[in-house]
């Protein structure tokens, strides 16, 4: 089986989750909505935020791979591809975002806010970079590039298959691409995870927080496409994706888990030991009010990974490594989610002035919204992944990938 | 007890020669006494039934006891012992334990490793150990039989058959 079959049971599945995922956003504006609708545009803001990230690290991945002449995931490299396909929708959303931004539609952020931005201190000093013309003006041009070098990988990797094998000047041209992404990703994503996350709270700022969410997204990048591929696995496809691939995509996972936690640790220890009012804010909201969600961020994402894929077994073994990836891609979701909504209803408040209730822990319609575009994430993925052979077979290193054995 | 090892051993210039000595020899079923290559002959390990070594599961336990020596050695330190504030920090201020901790649990997992694996492969200083052929360590592999073991004209006849370079017999200290 060389080509991914999408129909029956699982299109159905994930079509009811989008629908979900649409009555829990009508539920959010109309019934559970305060007069900005913060609810709504929180949720679509962090669910966009998380899955286009995964999607965007997908292809940094494979970009990472295609420039350091991996040979190893070769034979899923179809998968890689199928994952940043979410790209697309998710820039439409994030457009809609923008342009919402920049007439008014929502007021997720402060900075938007032409009182704030005219008489409040700090945040009229940073209007040069945080106001409504480079929101709308860096997400047009950089998810574009972002959309131009996925277009082309892809598109090269297509046209390699349809060639004949042994002729590696399609692979060549794609060198190219990749290697010209990385520092363009390193340097775009950046800039956008200051505008699009970062942002919500535009008195405090970090320097590790860009690399921090980025390492959530690729680590629940990876545990996302383990999940795909153990599904795939038991439909019958990727036969030749053997245990040994499995082990290695679970060291990418307990590696970025691990990762994930230096960050969180280097932010958090320099932000408490240097004890400045500005900085420590950030840390005060979530750990006063979202105790219980802070703690759980931290066993999802580190705790459980690092003590539950540490042996070789654990890693080649379906169940261990399925549960883990399950529990660190709802971590690290709530890790966004501690990022985003306590400050979209702080800014709300100062908005709207009255109070806004947030919840300690994300709601079912919250969930809701989560699964929606979990399930939209799949179905592109899917749909993308059945327009090819699932086994690039002019690539120059599938045959180093079928042979891997460590 | 005997103190002498009676080896035959033959010499290969090429780790594919040795892995198919290796494997025609447990075919036949005789008595490997040991192999040696100047680094790690990839799938070599299964063939021979070797066990995969224990040595991380050791390195956890290392590990574990740098942590909890760290950890607790500061929290008695800096609670009971010899209480000092550090810039306006509660006593016990775990963050602020946090890198020391770490940097004691890779600490301790390394050097209780390379302990260990020196004493489980017989190593170090003071131990006299026989080198079959100086060459082994640079681009030679071997393969030896133990003449208690094996019949010394069987195994003889055996790597003729082999794509072997040369063969020697040795007696060395066990």
């Amino acid at each position: 089986m060389n080509r991914f079959e999408f129909s029956g049971k699982l299109k159905t599945t994930l079509l009811i989750g989008i629908v979900i995922g649409i009555v829990s956003l009508i539920l959010e504006y109309f019934v559970y909505s305060d007069d900005v609708h913060s609810l709504f545009w929180g949720d679509v803001l962090l669910n966009n935020a998380y899955f286009m990230g995964m999607a965007l690290m997908a292809l940094f991945v494979m970009a990472a791979f295609i420039t350091a002449w991996t040979g190893w995931y070769t034979v899923f490299k179809r998968l890689l591809e199928a994952f940043n396909a979410y790209l697309i929708p998710g820039a439409v959303i994030m457009l809609i975002l923008a342009i919402g931004n920049y007439f008014g539609w929502h007021h997720l952020y402060l900075w938007a806010d032409s009182h704030f931005a005219e008489h409040d201190e700090v945040i009229s000093g940073k209007s040069g970079f945080l106001n409504i013309n480079m929101y709308l003006i860096a997400t047009i041009v950089f998810v574009g590039l972002w959309l131009l070098w996925r277009y082309k990988l892809r598109s090269l990797s297509l046209r390699e298959d349809a060639g004949v094998k042994g002729d590696y000047s399609y692979h060549r041209k794609m060198r190219n691409w990749a290697a010209t992404f990385l520092p363009l990703a390193g340097y775009t994503s950046a800039i956008m995870i200051w505008l699009w996350l970062m942002s919500v709270e535009p008195h405090w700022y970090s320097t590790m927080y860009a690399w921090y969410t980025s390492s959530s997204w690729f680590a629940g990048s990876w545990s996302l496409m383990i999940l795909v591929m153990i599904y795939l696995k038991g439909k019958g496809y990727f036969d030749k994706v053997t245990k040994e691939h499995i082990h290695d995509m679970g060291k990418y996972l307990f590696a970025f888990s691990i990762f994930w936690a230096y960050l969180f640790f280097d932010q958090y220890m320099l932000i408490w030991f240097g004890n400045v009012g500005e900085e420590t804010a950030h840390f005060k909201l979530q750990q006063t009010e979202y105790p219980f969600l802070f703690f759980t961020i931290l066993i999802l994402n580190f705790i459980v990974p690092f003590l539950g894929l540490m042996i070789n077994t654990a890693k080649k073994s379906f169940w261990i490594l399925g549960s883990v990836a399950v529990l660190t891609f709802i971590g690290h979701w709530l890790d966004i989610y501690l990022q985003v909504k306590p400050y979209v209803a702080e800014t709300t408040a100062e908005i709207t002035g009255k109070h806004v209730h947030a919840f300690p822990f994300p709601n079912l319609v919250e969930f809701g919204v989560m699964i929606g575009f979990l399930s939209l994430f799949l179905f592109v993925t899917f749909k993308c992944l059945s327009k090819a052979n699932l086994i690039p077979e002019n690539d120059p290193y599938l045959e180093e990938s079928l042979h891997h054995h460590v | 007890m005997k103190k002498r090892k009676d080896v035959v051993y033959g010499i290969y210039n090429d780790e594919h020669d040795l892995l198919n000595a290796v494997r025609s020899a447990k075919d036949k079923g005789m008595e490997i006494m040991d192999v040696y290559s100047p680094f790690p002959v990839h799938g070599l390990d299964p063939i021979l039934g070797l066990k995969e070594s224990r040595l991380h599961i050791a390195g956890f336990f290392y590990g574990l006891v740098g942590t909890l020596t760290a950890f607790l050695g500061m929290t008695w330190i800096f609670t009971k012992d010899w209480p000092i504030i550090f810039g306006g920090k509660p006593y016990w201020a775990v963050p602020s334990f946090i890198p020391i901790t770490f940097e004691l649990t890779v600490l301790f997992a390394a050097i209780g490793m390379t302990i260990s694996f020196y004493v489980v492969s017989g190593m170090g200083f003071g131990v006299d150990n026989f080198i079959l052929d100086d060459r082994i360590s640079d681009d030679k592999f071997c393969l030896a039989f133990d003449k208690d073991e094996v019949d010394a004209s069987a195994a003889k006849d055996f790597l003729e058959s082999t794509n072997v370079e040369e063969i020697h017999e040795k007696v060395v200290k066990a």
